[in-house]
């Protein structure tokens, strides 16, 4: 792999070999463009993000007429 | 070289050539480097360096979280409630915290990966934008009421607002300017430990410590019914330790930090010892404030400064200075803790370079986004004639009850085998983290009804 790897201009042939020593392969920041697969989301864990974002903006609703009736 | 869990499902990568090697990397490289020699000796110097070298997140986070808000929070709870019920109950939103933390450090040891981007990779845009939403609305609001806490502490001594904005701003610059990781973590480090200033505040108002220890194994007094004003107080504490910006810091600041699974024990250390430090200063706040309580001072509309004065026959003009003192290094620390959070997360979401090792050339947008939030922050608190006291009195409570969607995508990405492999949550710890998204949706219901149907509340056992 190191070989074949690309460095920016100003890294010396040390510093990439203390890299490649030093850090796991998904620590390198060049490899975090690549996209972890996304999961699918069972029915379970559907209704339960579904329910709680529901509750989110219920009580953001709820929130701002705290504020609304507190200022008046 | 070494292989993580998330090697299995990105084989691609590992043989990809089109890995660019950065300064991002050649810095951590470097940290890592004394992480692996400290660790490779023996002896006891070697073990407390090693600890050392890997603190920082969960120190960080924990301090951080003790911000201009929350220490309010807590003058506020020792004012109207003094010692009792409170002191246990605000050492439990620590536990809780502490059950949080330690899975968004796990994760980011163990795939490298913010968590911004991790829900955006697992669950998709769609989810991932919802999650982005909270933490901006959330994170914003903290950030001004950060900027109220500096500038009304700042005020006790007279400074002028405008001065004191820009003081936090350069404060912000200078943390910074080295472009290191390590430097930044080790400065906000020495700044966050004066959180325990608190503490000889405390110590000047003389306690009853008899009282402190039956309020601990007690739990009371307790605070006199459920009015809607204790829940709020109640979400306010709870608000005060555990809220969005702290998963996606730590989790952030972790893999800034180039942890592996072979630092989670010292991670789980790091994170127990900042829910310690915070917990002893938000308790040495609650104890500093509790006099005014004996001294029949009304509080309930008391921002930073005016605890600071009310304080001040009590204890002294140094002691009310220590306090005012507090609340601005509050206000500081988590006024950069959070613009970063802030920071990394747009990095992740955007796929634009996000680490504190970046040199201003790689790291614009980054480090735009870093300054431009604390900006406009300030320069929101300066603005004339807003009502800033109801922010700083409901940013809190806006962060409990963003709390549990957030703490259910944590949930969920701390039981996933695949990126997380045998360190996904132990049951146990998978029933902690389900008890605390209940006990904090629960909270959220009972604000709820006591805000909409108050007759209800009082059916419920409110008053």
């Amino acid at each position: 792999m190191a070989s074949k790897d690309k460095v920016h201009s100003s890294i010396t042939s040390s510093d990439q070999e203390l890299v490649l020593a030093s850090l796991e392969p998904e620590q390198l920041a060049g490899l975090k463009k690549h996209l972890i697969p996304r999961r699918h989301l069972r029915g379970l864990e559907k209704f339960v993000i579904w329910s709680l974002r529901i509750y989110l903006l219920f009580m953001m609703v709820v929130v701002i007429y705290q504020v609304w009736t507190s200022l008046r | 070289m070494n292989l993580g869990p998330l090697s299995r499902i990105l084989p691609q990568a590992i043989t990809q050539e089109d890995v660019v090697i950065t300064h991002e990397d050649v810095d951590r490289a470097h940290d890592r480097v004394r992480v692996s020699a400290a660790r490779a000796q023996r002896g006891v110097f070697s073990r407390f360096r090693l600890l050392w070298l890997l603190v920082g997140p969960g120190i960080l986070v924990m301090l951080g979280e003790n911000d201009g808000p929350s220490m309010i929070s807590y003058a506020a709870t020792g004012a109207r409630f003094g010692i009792g019920f409170f002191i246990p109950f605000v050492i439990l939103t620590f536990c809780m915290a502490i059950v949080v933390q330690e899975m968004t450090m796990r994760l980011g040891s163990a795939t490298h990966r913010g968590h911004a981007e991790l829900i955006f990779d697992r669950f998709g845009p769609f989810w991932g934008w919802f999650s982005m939403i909270d933490l901006s609305i959330g994170n914003f609001l903290t950030l001004i009421t950060e900027f109220i806490a500096i500038r009304a502490g700042l005020g006790f001594f007279g400074v002028p607002p405008w001065a004191a904005i820009v003081s936090a701003l350069v404060f912000l610059c200078l943390a910074v300017i080295t472009h290191r990781y390590w430097t930044w973590e080790r400065t906000l480090l020495a700044f966050a430990v004066f959180n325990l200033v608190f503490v000889p505040v405390a110590l000047l108002t003389h306690p009853n410590w008899h009282s402190v220890g039956s309020a601990l194994v007690t739990w009371k007094p307790l605070p006199g019914g459920l009015s809607q004003d204790t829940l709020i107080i109640m979400l306010a504490d709870i608000g005060a330790t555990v809220t969005p910006w702290m998963l996606f810091f730590q989790q952030s600041a972790t893999v800034d930090k180039g942890l592996t699974t072979k630092d989670i024990g010292l991670g789980r250390i790091d994170t127990v010892v900042g829910a310690a430090l915070a917990a002893t200063a938000a308790v040495g706040t609650i104890l500093a404030t509790a006099p005014l309580l004996a001294h029949h001072m009304t509080a309930e509309n008391f921002q930073a400064a005016e605890f600071a004065q009310a304080l001040q026959p009590l204890i002294g003009r140094f002691g009310a200075a220590l306090f005012a003192l507090g609340i601005v290094e509050a206000g500081m620390v988590a006024s950069v803790t959070i613009s970063s959070s802030s920071a990394y997360a747009f990095g992740e979401v955007a796929r634009r370079p996000h680490s504190l090792n970046l040199p201003m050339a790689e790291g614009k947008t980054f480090y735009s986004v870093l300054f431009l939030c604390a900006a406009t922050a300030g320069a929101i608190v300066l603005i004339p004639g807003l009502p800033l006291v109801y922010v700083v009195l409901l940013v809190n409570v806006v962060a409990v009850l963003a709390m549990p969607p957030a703490l259910v995508f944590l949930f969920m990405l701390a039981n996933d085998r695949e990126v997380m492999g045998d360190l996904v949550s132990p049951r146990w710890a998978n029933i902690l983290a389900t008890s605390v998204v209940v006990f904090l949706t629960l909270a959220g219901v009972l604000f709820g009804i006591s805000v909409i149907a108050p007759n209800m509340f009082v059916f419920l056992g409110g008053k």
